[in-house]
């Protein structure tokens, strides 16, 4: 799985709101049952069941439309993202399951079959007496089952990229097979239509379009109305989407290099030496800046740094803790690995920086480019509310305490919720100051690297990719993923 | 092997499509000639209780001194949410405060109810079905009583209210 993959699906379980998936199961047979109280008829209500899994997943997309645009555009690689898909719309990992491709002659793309051996709607479906909804009325073998609300759902999620990213093509995803109807595990099929095609086939469906019509009033309307003032995600969703990125890790630092001067030439419509010609004899702000821009941009996520640091007593402890990262890393991290970096910049700017500022760049030493760092991004941290000038030099930390009757305290107050909140905090900061150090010996391997197979070689140099340092890496953010979700909770 | 009922109370589910859907839902049953809504969402909480409890159940009794505790834990464990409680006596009355309802979270113009009518449903339901082979005069026994505020309606928080009694089911 690709590193975007992955932590796409982190983001998107780490910050939406979840809740027990036992829940989720029963409110989705709830919902099914008192479709049918309404209709009387099971294929209508597995009908109408879809059409709101379609309409709440449209609903969805339409709020967060922005992280849609790094999506990838193209039919055949939204399915091969399905895994995030299924996480977006689920909140679960997909676990075992089968990727096959159905090839289709005379189309520019092949039918995908997707095979869950494990499916979480399903799961004891049919053993509790409140589990009414009969599957066996429907006669149609063509009826989808229980999970038809988050095939919708997925379906109305994979056409909302599309259209998106302004790609004609749609693609249609039917629940096949279901556990609760009999079958041996959960099976999607997903055809991919061009618009022509994709109009003929919603034309066609003259039945379920009488039921949507009878129970509905109408259809959804699908169609975005695209906004004449572009954004920045859509002057660089082209550029940047996840598949995108990925290929970039494949890639060495020269066709980076090509790539970054691309982008500058269409983008800002200037040669990338006029660029950085603006930051000529200001290399100390330009690395200053890249240590303020990249406070901003971990903030960028729903601000989420700046509303933590509304809260005084987070406050403190970031300011804490940026103060000992600052005071310590040189103790810990060799002034070569630095050097490295420094080098890494020069061979970067070399060729499409001009030669000045390439000349200035080398005089920087390891000490000042981290220091130059550390001032840009304690600015930025001053920006979003840290009080450097207050803060003292102590933290403290009490275990959480477990009742012996497993119940959750109701009369806990707010110190209470915080120091429970301790430790997973210190362990979150154990994890990332683990990744500083593993991340700041990249360059060496970068530079050392014989063949220079690139960054991707570098990182998988020990073993294997979940070996080494990629490994490694993505373990520590598996496990402060963990601890973010608990402190959530 | 599918998964089991009782491996998914070991696990969590993103309800960001699933809540719109529950309105999607109220908008369907009111287009539909549905009139009570709040009777049709209580009644699916309770079936989402009486299933629960075979799998998962907080305490094997509620009584006047544990029954904050048994709400905090069910909204925790089931719901993911961490609540305020305030019994008020003179009324009778179990006011649960709910900074971010699993159910709620957008105002709709064209919905009346709050999603978290299923919510009082289940809680309710839970408490009375474990409750209800227990002989004890300390029994607490709760019933919806109203969904005092909710993010639907506009409010910054759910407050869901419920009506007990000690010692008898409503």
């Amino acid at each position: 799985m690709g590193a975007f993959q992955w932590l796409m699906k982190k983001v998107t379980k780490v910050f939406g709101h979840s809740t027990n998936a036992l829940f989720y199961t029963l409110l989705n047979r709830e919902i099914l049952k008192e479709i049918n109280e309404i209709t009387k008829k099971e294929e209508d209500s597995i009908v109408i069941l879809n059409e709101i899994g379609k309409r709440a997943g449209y609903e969805s997309c339409e709020r967060h439309s922005s992280i849609f645009k790094f999506m990838p555009g193209s039919p055949k690689k939204i399915l091969e993202y399905f895994e995030i898909l299924w996480v977006v719309v689920f909140g679960k990992e997909l676990d075992d399951y089968s990727y096959e491709e159905i090839s289709k002659e005379g189309s520019k793309y092949n039918d995908y079959m997707l095979t869950i051996n494990q499916c979480p709607i399903c799961a004891g479906y049919g053993q509790d007496v409140e589990d009414t909804f009969d599957f066996s009325k429907t006669k149609n073998e063509k009826t989808e089952g229980l999970a038809c609300g988050l095939s919708g759902m997925l379906e109305s999620v994979a056409n909302y990229i599309l259209k998106v990213k302004r790609n004609d093509y749609r693609i249609q995803i039917i629940e096949q097979t279901c556990m609760a109807k009999g079958g041996d595990s959960l099976q999607f099929i997903c055809k991919i239509y061009d618009y022509k095609q994709w109009k003929e086939l919603m034309d066609s469906k003259d039945q379920e379009k009488a039921t949507i019509n009878a129970y509905f009033g109408g259809h959804l309307e699908e169609e975005i109305i695209q906004e004449t003032k572009l954004d920045i995600f859509d002057k660089f969703q082209d550029v940047i989407s996840i598949d995108k990125l990925e290929e970039y890790l494949d890639e060495p630092l020269e066709t980076i290099k090509q790539r970054v001067s691309d982008i500058i030439r269409d983008k800002l419509n200037m040669e990338p030496d006029q660029f950085f010609d603006y930051f000529r004899n200001y290399e100390e702000d330009m690395v200053r800046i890249i240590g303020y821009l990249g406070i901003h941009l971990l903030n960028e996520y729903g601000g989420i740094l700046e509303k933590t640091l509304k809260n005084e007593w987070f406050s403190k402890v970031f300011g804490y803790i940026f103060k000992q990262i600052r005071e310590m890393i040189l103790l810990f991290i060799p002034l070569d690995v630095i050097r490295d970096y420094n080098e890494l910049l020069v061979n970067f700017l070399e060729g499409i920086a001009p030669i000045e500022m390439v000349d200035n760049i080398k005089q920087f030493t390891g000490k000042d480019t981290i220091n130059l760092l550390f001032e840009g991004a304690q600015m930025a941290l001053e920006n979003l509310g840290i009080v450097f000038t207050e803060l003292k030099e102590n933290v403290w930390e009490e275990l959480k305490k477990e009742r012996e009757d497993g119940l959750i305290s109701s009369e806990s107050s707010a110190v209470d919720k915080t120091r429970e909140r301790v430790p997973q905090i210190i362990h979150i900061i154990q994890e990332l100051l683990m990744i500083i150090t593993d991340v700041l010996t990249l360059p060496i391997r970068v530079l050392i690297s014989e063949s220079h197979y690139g960054l991707k070689t570098a990182i998988n140099s020990v073993i294997s990719e979940e070996e080494g340092l990629y490994g490694s890496i993505r373990e520590r953010f598996d496990s402060i993923f963990d601890k973010i979700e608990e402190i959530r909770k | 092997m599918n998964y089991s009922r009782a491996d998914l109370t070991q696990t969590d589910a993103t309800m960001n499509q699933m809540r719109n859907a529950v309105y999607q839902l109220a908008r369907f049953m009111e287009k539909n000639g549905m009139s009570d809504l709040k009777v049709k969402l209580r009644k699916m909480g309770e079936n989402i209780a009486k299933t629960y409890i075979r799998y998962w159940e907080p305490t094997d009794q509620v009584n006047n001194s544990n029954l904050k505790d048994v709400i905090t834990t069910i909204y925790q464990k089931i719901l993911n949410s961490s609540v305020s409680i305030n019994i008020v006596e003179a009324e009778k009355l179990v006011k649960v405060q709910d900074h971010k309802c699993a159910l709620c979270k957008y105002q709709y113009d064209d919905v009346e109810i709050a999603g978290c009518e299923i919510i009082l449903g289940m809680v309710s339901e839970i408490i009375n079905l474990i409750n209800k082979e227990v002989k004890d005069v300390s029994s607490v026994f709760i019933e919806p009583f109203e969904v005092a505020e909710s993010r639907a309606y506009g409010n910054k928080v759910c407050i869901q209210a419920y009506k007990y009694k000690i010692g008898e089911r409503g």
